[in-house]
């Protein structure tokens, strides 16, 4: 693999990384009538 | 309940407490986790969702009708409560900060016995900014 194509892959990762974080990062629910 | 919760797309754990009555649901780290469908898995298993809580991050946009929103992903975004809190994020409605919130999205009305309105839009309503980035 070509320093160019190694370069390429790495800048790609870094646009792509943020957009596949997930934005929601907890829920929690209060319930009732759990047994 | 719990079962039911873990089987949903996007999601990385389900901690369910007896003593607290509370479930809690961690997102996966790519997951794309779509509250309103756990509030309806969550009844559907038989029990009563008397509020549900959410942290998320992500920007502030107009909506067309001009509401204020948390947009956490490109296709989904939750409409915010008119509050103080809210009111402080105007400013960056339509930039590029991402803001980390925590927020109630569901509360059951008081009174109702049987199985409230899931069907709306799950409206937000921040009750603590924790980051602007």
């Amino acid at each position: 693999m070509t320093p160019k194509r190694i370069a390429l892959l790495l800048l790609l990762g870094f646009v792509l990384a943020p957009v596949s974080q997930a934005q929601i990062k907890h829920i929690e629910m209060r319930v009732e009538g759990m047994t | 309940m719990k079962q039911s919760l873990s089987r949903q797309s996007g999601v990385q754990s389900v901690e369910v407490s007896l003593l607290n009555g509370t479930a809690e649901v961690t997102p996966k780290e790519d997951g794309q986790i779509d509250p309103a469908k756990l509030l309806n898995v969550t009844y559907d298993s038989g029990v009563t969702v008397t509020e549900m809580n959410m942290t998320a991050q992500g920007k502030i946009v107009k909506d067309a009708s001009g509401n204020l929103a948390l947009q956490v992903e490109p296709n989904r975004s939750f409409e915010l409560v008119p509050n103080e809190l809210s009111n402080g994020l105007q400013n960056l409605a339509g930039t590029q900060t991402t803001v980390t919130v925590r927020g109630q999205l569901y509360k059951k009305p008081a009174g109702k016995k049987k199985k409230a309105d899931t069907s709306a839009p799950l409206k937000l309503l921040i009750l603590e900014v924790e980051k602007k980035e």
